[in-house]
């Protein structure tokens, strides 16, 4: 059953790239997996495997604690690319 | 023992001696608990993602260091006392893997720390020097997004 798939095969760049440890310091790396308005992106969207999802779900809540990331951003302050300013 | 990564916010409207001795007074915190301090490394002033106490600017401090778990308690009742502190995180760092990710970081700050020794005056005193730069560029670079978004 050769059936064409509809969507690009989504695999996990974090398994690709061996990551074992994500450090939340590096807010930069932690964009990947955080939509424009910075929610967390979900596992269906980005294709992170289980393992890598809440590993950086973890790092993205500790980098919010800290101030590296912010936890809801309003409409005025949405940029394209955000943490250029951030620095 | 365990291994703990303490990242500390210090209030931007302290001077940058004032910043330094408050954040030397964080230290001895931690060792004064029987903790020892294995690198340091300064991030410096940074811009918040959100404003703390309508401060938009902070200075961050990274400390890592093997302290006895029953102390961490204690470290954090007194950093909350202190009110130079914008913001206080604690990570733990316990698996094997974290711990070697500790070890790596810990590393790296000791050579961040030993390798611009000598260009860390210059840098202290360009500091001032960019953050109007950056001030000045922020407003711009928001009037050049806002058309952007209408």
């Amino acid at each position: 059953m050769a059936e064409k798939r509809k969507y690009k095969k989504r695999y996990c760049k974090y398994c690709e790239a061996k990551v074992d440890f994500m450090d939340y310091k590096d807010a930069g790396a932690l964009r990947f997996s955080l939509s424009e308005r910075y929610k967390i992106m979900p596992r269906r969207l980005t294709g992170n495997c289980k393992r890598h999802q809440d590993m950086i779900s973890i790092v993205i809540k500790r980098a919010r604690a800290a101030a590296l990331v912010p936890y809801t951003v309003t409409r005025k302050q949405v940029v394209v690319a955000p943490f250029e300013n951030l620095k | 023992m365990r291994n703990y990564e303490n990242l500390v916010i210090v209030k931007p409207t302290l001077t940058a001696e004032e910043i330094q001795a408050s954040v030397k007074a964080i230290e001895e915190v931690i060792t004064s608990n029987g903790g020892e301090i294995a690198a340091t490394s300064p991030m410096g002033m940074r811009k918040l993602a959100y404003p703390i106490e309508k401060n938009e600017r902070g200075y961050y401090h990274v400390i890592y260091s093997s302290i006895a778990p029953s102390a961490i308690t204690e470290i954090e009742r007194r950093f909350r006392i202190n009110e130079d502190l914008l913001r206080f995180v604690t990570i733990k760092y316990d698996t094997n893997r974290e711990i070697a990710a500790f070890n790596g970081m810990v590393a790296k700050a000791k050579k961040a720390a030993e390798a611009p020794a000598k260009v860390e005056t210059p840098a202290v005193e360009e500091a001032p020097v960019e953050t109007p730069a950056v001030e000045a560029e922020a407003p711009v670079a928001t009037e050049a997004a806002a058309p952007a978004a209408e």
